[in-house]
Formats: C-alpha cells, sequence, structure tokens
C-alpha cells in the first residue's frame, strides 16, 4: 500500500501542478480549416492534400503538449507586497521558479478581479474574472525570476492577493493553458488621504525652544554608533568600509514643533472612514512639514515620533483600525 | 496589430505559397496578388494608413479592386467554383486580406487561408519538387504564428524558424500513422467540376496529320509497366489505343457509337503464351487504357470492356492515375471470318487523291493476291526516296498525295494515314491504329517506362480467313524505329538538355540521373499518390489486419495513437537526466543521505550547510560527508585540485547504513 501510494507521489510530482487546457477560437477556427483541408483532399482524391491535413492535425496536437509544457512545472516561490493608499494599486512582488530545460515565454500573470459568473461555462474557465492580461513574461530556463502584478485597492485595511492565474498560448496561440496560485501574501491598505480640516496647533511645551536644534534629515551634522532600530538608509556605508564600524549619519534639521493627531479631534466628520483619511492626510502633512507627531486612537496611542518608520507605524495603525 | 516583422514574414510565406500558381492562373490573378503584397509593404514602410473606417477612401479602393476582380473572374471562368475559379478567388481574396491585416484575428485567418492555399498547390500537382516547396512554405507559415505569440519579440526569427521546423518533425510520426490507417474515403464527395482535370497530354481520337509530332518532342512518362516475365522484344511492343476508320483526306475518326454495327469484341483467338504485366497509366482524361497488342485477360481493379475494334476502354474517364493488371499475346487471330465493320474500312472521301488512287488501280492490277499488294506497298516504302523524319516539312491541300508524291518526308502517321489510303483505294480494309511502340527499361527499378514520344500510328488491314493483320508500313521506311525504339531514333543530344551534350559521357550521366529520378518519382506516384481506399486495404492486410474495414481501422489508429501521446508526453515530462558527471555523482551521494532519512537538500542550502545538517543528523559519518563535499566544491569551483575519479570512489564507498 505504501510502495502504491508512494509511486502515486512520484508520478504527481512527475506531473507538475495541475494545469488547464482548452482550445483558443484561434485553435478551433483551425480545426476547421482542417475539416475543409480534408473534405478537399478526399473530394478530389488527393493524397498529397490527405498528408497536409495528417500533418497540420498532429502538429496541432503536439502545440498541446508544448503549450502545456510552459505552465507544468512552474512552481511559486515567494510573494510580497508593498502598502499602498486606498484607491491606488498594490504592487506584488512574486518570485516563480522555473526548474526545466526549456524557457518559458510569454506568460500572462493576471488577479482575480471579480466574482461574477457567466452562464457560459467555458467564459467562466478561461478567465474572464481575471483582470485583463498584464504581462508578458518570460521564465528563463533553470532560473527563479521576479515578476510585478498590480491589483487595485478595494479596501482599507489587509488586502490578501487573491487566486493568481498564470496563463499562456505560446507558441502558436491554438491552445489555452492556465493554471492557479494562491500565494499566501497580503498588503497593508492605508486609507485614502483625504479631508479640509486644518492640521492641529502645535504643542509648546517650553521643555525647547522654537529652533533648536533636532535629530532630523536635512543637514549632515556627524556621524554616531548605530543603534538598533535606525533606518538602513542613514548607515554611513564609506565609513563602514573605511574601518568596520557601523555608524549611521546625523542630521539636523529645524523642527517646527509637535503636534498631536487625535481622533478626538476630527468628531466633526460624519463617518469612521472619513475620520480615518483625515488623520492619515494630516500624518502625511506633519511628516512633510517636519513636525514630530504622535497619534491617538481609540485603544491605541503612539508615541511622539517623525520619519519614514514612524510614519509607516501609524499609517498602519490606520489602517488596521476597527 | 501584430508587428511589422511578423507581416512581412507572412508575406513572404504567402507568396512562396502562390508561387507555383503564377504558372497556372492567368497573369490577372498573380499581378493584382503581388499588387496587394506591395501595397501592403509600401504601407508598412511608409506608415500609410490602413483600409477601414477611418479611412473611407481606401475602403473604396479596395472594393473596387474586389469588384474588379470579380468581374474578370466571371469573364474568365463563368462561375466561382471549381478548382481554377475557386483558387483564383482564394488567391485575390488573400491578396485585399493582406492589405487590411489589423489585428491578430486578421492575421490568424491569412496564415490558416494560406495553408489551404497550399493543398490548392496539391490539385494541380504532386510532384515531389512541389512537395518539398509547399513543406517549406508549411514550416514558414508556422514560424509566422510562432512570431504572433512571440508578442515582445524575444525570439530570433531562426529560433522561431528552428522551433517551426521541430514541430513539423515532430509531427511525421503521428502524420505518418493517420496516413496509412485514417480510414480512407473515395471521392468525389460532391461533383467535381469540369476543370478538376487539367488538359492531359497524350493521344487523342483524332488524328490530324502533324499532331503526333507535338508528342514525340514530350519526355513525359505516359505510363509505366511491370512485366511479370520477360520483356517481349521491341518490335512486338505495340500499346493498343484508340482505332481510326473515318476519313476526310486529313482528319481522322474513330467510329460513333451509331456507326458501329456490333458493339461487343471481335472474336479473338491467341496463339502464342500470354504475357503478364501491370501498367500504371498516368491520366489523360479519356476512356481507352492503353494494353500490349491484344489484350485477353482483364483486370477486376476496373470495370473494363473491350471494344469493337479491341481497343480497351474503362467505362469512366482516367483522370488520376490508375493501376490495372492484364494479360497479352503478341501473336492472334483476330475476326477472322467476317468483321461487320469491313465496309467501313473501305471508305475514302469522295474526288480526294487522285493520283493516290491511280498508283493504287497500278498495284492492283499487277497483283495477283492482296498479300502481294500489300508487299508491293511496302516495298514502295522502303524503295522510293522516303525518309523517317520527326521534322518533316508542313503539307497542305491534298496531304495524301502531297506526301507520297512530292514531300516523302514524314513519321508513323503520314506513313500510316498513305498506306491506309493506298490499300483502301486499291480495295483492302484497312484501319489506323494509334498508340505507342516500345519504350525502355528503366534500370534502376526494372519498370519498362513508355514515353509520350513513344506514340505511334501503324495500321491494320483486314484478309478473308486470316482476320486483321497488323501492317506497319514505318517499319518499311526505318527498321531501327520499331526494333530499337524511339530513344535510337533520336540523336542522342536530343536525349539531354544542352549543358551535357557536351560529351557521350555527359549524356550517360544525365539518362542515369534520370532514370533514378524516375524510379524515385515511380516509387512516389505508386506508394504515397496512388495510397487510397484499395491500396490502404491491401497494405493492412499485408501488415496482417484481417479483412480491414473503418472500423478495425479507427480502431488501430485509436491504439497507435494513444501509444504516441504516451511516449510524447513522456519526453516531454520526464526530465533530462543529469549529464555533468560531477553534478551527477553528488546527486547519488545526496539520494544516498535522502534513503537514511535525511530530508533532501533545499533548493537555498549550499553544499557547505547541506554537509552540516547531515553530518549533525549523523554524527558517525562525519568524516566521509565532510570528505565528499570537501572533494565536490573543488571539483566544481577548484578543477586542478583533484580529480573526477576520486570523487567517484568516494561515492562509490560510502554506503552509509542506520545503526
Amino acid at each position: 500500500m505504501n510502495a502504491i501510494s508512494q509511486l502515486y507521489r512520484r508520478f504527481n510530482n512527475l506531473r507538475g501542478r495541475r494545469v488547464f487546457i482548452l482550445p483558443t477560437r484561434f485553435g478551433v477556427l483551425y480545426g476547421g480549416f482542417l475539416i475543409l483541408i480534408l473534405l478537399a483532399a478526399i473530394n478530389y482524391n488527393n493524397s498529397l492534400g490527405h498528408i497536409l491535413c495528417f500533418l497540420l492535425a498532429s502538429m496541432g496536437q503536439l502545440t498541446i503538449h508544448y503549450t502545456y509544457r510552459n505552465l507544468a512545472k512552474l512552481e511559486l516561490v515567494s510573494a510580497s507586497s508593498e502598502p499602498c493608499f486606498l484607491g491606488e494599486v498594490i504592487p506584488f512582488t512574486l518570485r516563480f521558479d522555473n526548474p526545466t530545460q526549456y524557457d518559458c515565454y510569454h506568460l500572462n500573470i493576471a488577479s482575480k478581479q471579480s466574482n461574477d459568473r457567466s452562464w457560459n461555462p467555458l467564459k467562466n474557465v478561461t478567465g474572464f474574472r481575471y483582470q485583463p492580461h498584464q504581462t508578458r513574461d518570460v521564465l528563463p530556463a533553470n532560473q527563479i525570476s521576479s515578476h510585478r502584478i498590480t491589483v487595485a485597492s478595494t479596501q482599507r485595511g489587509l488586502q490578501a492577493i487573491g487566486q493568481i492565474r498564470l496563463s499562456t498560448q505560446f507558441p502558436v496561440g491554438l491552445f489555452d493553458t492556465w493554471t492557479y496560485f494562491t500565494p499566501d501574501c497580503v498588503a497593508v491598505v492605508y486609507p485614502a488621504p483625504a479631508g479640509h480640516l486644518p492640521l492641529p496647533t502645535t504643542i509648546d511645551d517650553g521643555q525647547q525652544d522654537i529652533g533648536a536644534q533636532q535629530q532630523g534629515n536635512d543637514d549632515f551634522a556627524g556621524l554616531q554608533a548605530y543603534r538598533e532600530g535606525e533606518s538602513a538608509h542613514a548607515i554611513a556605508w564609506k565609513a563602514l568600509a573605511r574601518d568596520d564600524i557601523l555608524r549611521t549619519k546625523q542630521f539636523s534639521s529645524q523642527h517646527s514643533g509637535q503636534i498631536h493627531l487625535s481622533w478626538l479631534a476630527t468628531t466633526s466628520l460624519p463617518d469612521t472612514e472619513a475620520r480615518l483619511s483625515q488623520l492619515c492626510r494630516w500624518l502625511i502633512d506633519a511628516e512633510n512639514q517636519g513636525f514630530e507627531y504622535s497619534l491617538n486612537l481609540p485603544q491605541l496611542d503612539i508615541e511622539k515620533g517623525h520619519g519614514h518608520q514612524h510614519q509607516q507605524r501609524c499609517l498602519t495603525a490606520l489602517a488596521l483600525y476597527d | 496589430m501584430p508587428s511589422n516583422t511578423a507581416l512581412i514574414w507572412l508575406m513572404a510565406s504567402l507568396f512562396l505559397a502562390a508561387l507555383p500558381h503564377f504558372y497556372y492562373q492567368p497573369s490577372w490573378v498573380s499581378l493584382l496578388f503581388l499588387l496587394m503584397l506591395v501595397w501592403r509593404g509600401l504601407a508598412i514602410r511608409q506608415h500609410w494608413p490602413l483600409p477601414g473606417r477611418h479611412h473611407r477612401t481606401l475602403s473604396m479602393v479596395q472594393w473596387l479592386i474586389a469588384l474588379i476582380a470579380l468581374g474578370l473572374m466571371m469573364n474568365s471562368y463563368g462561375n466561382l467554383i471549381g478548382r481554377d475559379a475557386g483558387t483564383a478567388l482564394l488567391i485575390v481574396m488573400l491578396g485585399l486580406k493582406v492589405v487590411e491585416i489589423r489585428n491578430h484575428r486578421d492575421y490568424y485567418i491569412s496564415c490558416f487561408l494560406g495553408y489551404f492555399l497550399v493543398v490548392t498547390n496539391f490539385l494541380y500537382s504532386q510532384s515531389i519538387p512541389t512537395a518539398l516547396l509547399m513543406f517549406i512554405v508549411i514550416i514558414l507559415m508556422t514560424s509566422c504564428l510562432i512570431s504572433l505569440n512571440d508578442v515582445k519579440q524575444t525570439l530570433s526569427k531562426i529560433s522561431q524558424l528552428k522551433l517551426a521546423s521541430k514541430l513539423l518533425l515532430q509531427a511525421i510520426p503521428l502524420m505518418i500513422l493517420l496516413f496509412v490507417l485514417f480510414p480512407r474515403i473515395s471521392g468525389p464527395i460532391w461533383g467535381l467540376p469540369q476543370d478538376a482535370h487539367i488538359a492531359q497530354t497524350g493521344i487523342s481520337n483524332t488524328m490530324t496529320l502533324g499532331k503526333i509530332s507535338e508528342l514525340i518532342q514530350s519526355d513525359a512518362v505516359a505510363f509505366r509497366v511491370k512485366f511479370d516475365g520477360e520483356i517481349p522484344a521491341n518490335n512486338a511492343l505495340y500499346w493498343r489505343g484508340p482505332v481510326l476508320w473515318q476519313t476526310d483526306g486529313t482528319q481522322w475518326h474513330e467510329l460513333t457509337l451509331s456507326q458501329q454495327a456490333r458493339h461487343s469484341p471481335p472474336v479473338i483467338t491467341a496463339s502464342n503464351e500470354a504475357v503478364k504485366y501491370t501498367v500504371t497509366l498516368e491520366p489523360h482524361n479519356a476512356h481507352w487504357l492503353f494494353a500490349l497488342d491484344l489484350p485477353n485477360l482483364f483486370s477486376k481493379d476496373l470495370t473494363t470492356r473491350l471494344s469493337h475494334d479491341a481497343t480497351l476502354l474503362s467505362d469512366n474517364p482516367v483522370k488520376s492515375r490508375v493501376q490495372y493488371q492484364l494479360s497479352s499475346s503478341t501473336d492472334f487471330v483476330m475476326a477472322a471470318d467476317n468483321d461487320p465493320h469491313v465496309k467501313a474500312a473501305l471508305v475514302l472521301p469522295n474526288g480526294l487523291h487522285p493520283r493516290t488512287r491511280a498508283l493504287a488501280e497500278q498495284w492492283r492490277q499487277k497483283a495477283n493476291s492482296a498479300e502481294s499488294l500489300i508487299q508491293m506497298a511496302l516495298n514502295h516504302f522502303n524503295q522510293a526516296p522516303f525518309y523517317y523524319t520527326l521534322t518533316p516539312p508542313a503539307l497542305s491541300g491534298d496531304v495524301v498525295d502531297r506526301f507520297l508524291f512530292e514531300s516523302r518526308q514524314g513519321f508513323c502517321e503520314h506513313y500510316a494515314a498513305s498506306f491506309t489510303t493506298l490499300m483502301r483505294a486499291a480495295g483492302i480494309p484497312t484501319r489506323i491504329v494509334t498508340g505507342y511502340q516500345g519504350g525502355e527499361l528503366n534500370p534502376v527499378d526494372n519498370y519498362w517506362v513508355v514515353r509520350q514520344r513513344d506514340a505511334h500510328a501503324w495500321t491494320e488491314v483486314w484478309l478473308a480467313g486470316r482476320g486483321w493483320l497488323r501492317i506497319d508500313p514505318t517499319a518499311a521506311v526505318s527498321r531501327e524505329r520499331i526494333d530499337r525504339g524511339m530513344s535510337d531514333i533520336l540523336p542522342r543530344t536530343s536525349l539531354a538538355p544542352f549543358l551535357f551534350t557536351q560529351s557521350d559521357q555527359l549524356i550517360d550521366i544525365w539518362q542515369n540521373i534520370k532514370h533514378n529520378w524516375d524510379a524515385v518519382n515511380n516509387a512516389w506516384n505508386r506508394s504515397i499518390l496512388a495510397y487510397g481506399p484499395e491500396l490502404q486495404k491491401s497494405f493492412l492486410s499485408a501488415l496482417g489486419m484481417a479483412d480491414p474495414n473503418w472500423q478495425r481501422m479507427a480502431m488501430a489508429l485509436l491504439l497507435a495513437f494513444s501509444v504516441i501521446l504516451l511516449v510524447t508526453s513522456a519526453l516531454l515530462l520526464i526530465p533530462r537526466r543529469e549529464t555533468d558527471p560531477i553534478v551527477a555523482t553528488y546527486h547519488r551521494f545526496c539520494r544516498r543521505l535522502a534513503k537514511l532519512g535525511l530530508s533532501s537538500r533545499l533548493s537555498y542550502e549550499g553544499p557547505l550547510d547541506f554537509a552540516n545538517r547531515a553530518a549533525k543528523a549523523f554524527p558517525e559519518y562525519q568524516l566521509e560527508i565532510s570528505q565528499i563535499t570537501a572533494l565536490y566544491i573543488s571539483l566544481r569551483y577548484d578543477k586542478t585540485m583533484s580529480s573526477l575519479s576520486d570523487f567517484k570512489h568516494a561515492v562509490k564507498c560510502f554506503k552509509p547504513k542506520l545503526k
């Protein structure tokens, strides 16, 4: 029993993933032309006509294998995403492994776009629910290659990439072959920045003079030993190459002050999404204008700070608010 | 929108596919097609707009051309169906289509129409060169489809062509299978249009003095014969065709059906052993089948009968190459007692040939028997200054008188016609038999080949008690023609093209090439072109299929197809074996570890990491593992350090067992 199941597993490995294949409309047309050729050959008792018809038929048959082979052994290695604001497209990066000896040409990578069903079952399987052909990439033989696809963001929060449909008609376009992947990959969608409320006024706690020197990223102010959590952008690579000590470049910037962005400051807005959008707008403005800012949401407080990482932390908090 | 390169290649392959048609079709079809290709070519070069919704004027021009073409076509053919008209229509349509290709759909349709154009070529010629040209066209056309799907143009044209050729070559096994096993139906399914078969050259059922001479220039094969036993002597090889009775002085005709007193064959007594042979006749679009004079056993392959004047006839005109088995006796007596048509063999046109009649009258008074009269006539041909020539001077007026008394230069038909006129004038029933005489052996495949230039005309006289006797007046003038055959009569330089006539050796080389080529053609005709329902049955029986019918063929086809499918999928899907011995040996080492239960090497795991993991799992083999890994690494990255055999040996000796 064990031997049989092992054999079955080996066969399954050999077969590769589940790949579907159907003739395209040109494949059907090709079949029609073959029938015409056969009729002409029979009618005129034409031997070479028969040969031509049979040759084209077996070439057509062969292209089934060729087309199928494009996808049979492909494997998804990894998928990653970058956050985006609602309304923008989410960039996903998929990495595929083509372990075969053959290059795989003209791969269409599409993600599921809707759940509509059509009365025509053929239409359902040939992927009309997937966004139109996005990329026509080549997967070189024996290599892992990255491919970017974009998916429209639909909702604030976490958005899974969903099902990915890979299809190709190479080499002759008579058959369309496709397969599905469902990568375990989720993107964070920030609320869309919106709202016209003015940025809350700065808090002056008296400890710091306006215009005091603060760490920022405008003007170079010297090097300092690396502390965990500092951005990789700030590392002084040249200095590192010189003496193997990890240091970060320090910049000074003119801070206009601190502001506190609070959930309660947006009570005048009609609903949660609008309030989140307003907060998002403020976060961006505050960062751009060089403020230090803190964020307060119900059940969540983020200490004051600034910089890319801080901004992302705050935006993620907005994205995940429920 | 297909790329310009793809378009240009499509046009090139369509041009090649249509090329043979430039010869068969009226010139305006070819011109129109070329014009359309040039239009599209210029449109690509000069960035002209395409006809369509946005450029109504161009569309109008296109429609105008289509209408003109339609008019010309109706003018030339009278209809749009049938082989010639259909092909012309297809070519013109393709030309017009090429001009307006704007998307993938148009491109695909043009490609498929191109495939169809290839078939129409085969309706005109099924020769080996045509087949080769068309295979090239198919490769080109398929590469066009590939380039259309190669959207980013990542493949070079060479690799596209390579891929297309690979597809074609790999498709051949299945093609052969289908060719052999696909149940054949005998066509036509629907009525063939009149023009289905080109006017074939060959002997006709009328003889106008001067007509056969065109055939004599023709090297085309009339038919091929395979003799079962020994080949009879050349002067017995009279291949009987239509028999001509009636004349108006220059033209000779067969007896019409109403003039025939009897339709059944004459009484024939054969007096020597029959010769058995098989004839493969090239199509000539007429009813008669050529047989060695005189056939007595007919083939069952065709519905044949012997006419009242002993010509073998098929019920249907011979429109495609046919094969029939016959047996003939070269020594025979025909209609010895009486023939109701004897009177018809005495008729001469009134008031013509006065000098011939006078000569015949003179002979009749001298001769004491019909035999001696005939001998006198033959002696006359032999002794008077008659010349056998293939290029006689043109004759007009009373052709027979002019020939007998003035020019005296001619070939078989002049002698046959004048002899018949003389005999009829002297009161001896005489008729002309047309056909072929002689032929030559192809030493390559031992087929006896009879060419158009072997066309001949001889006569038969009827004598009471002896029946119809063959008299060949040409033999009286030129014995060599009958004894040695036509190829010896013709000057040797006429047997080879100009370049090969410089020396005898070259002519021999040319003859040799010709014999080989002819044998190849014969094999091609017999095994491939003739493969129809009949041949399929006999071939499959010979292969061991009992009583082949379409159900059995379909079953066999299905089985064989499944086998081919299995083999192709296996070839495509089973991974290739590692060819690098170093990698292969290392894989063996990994497999041995895997047998112990170590999970296999991960795709991101280098050999060192893998060795560490293995050594941790099996500390007892730590030394071997690290040794083998070190050897592998040095072999892969530092070839000078160690030898492959050491590495192989180390892996061979590494036989870990679980303790």
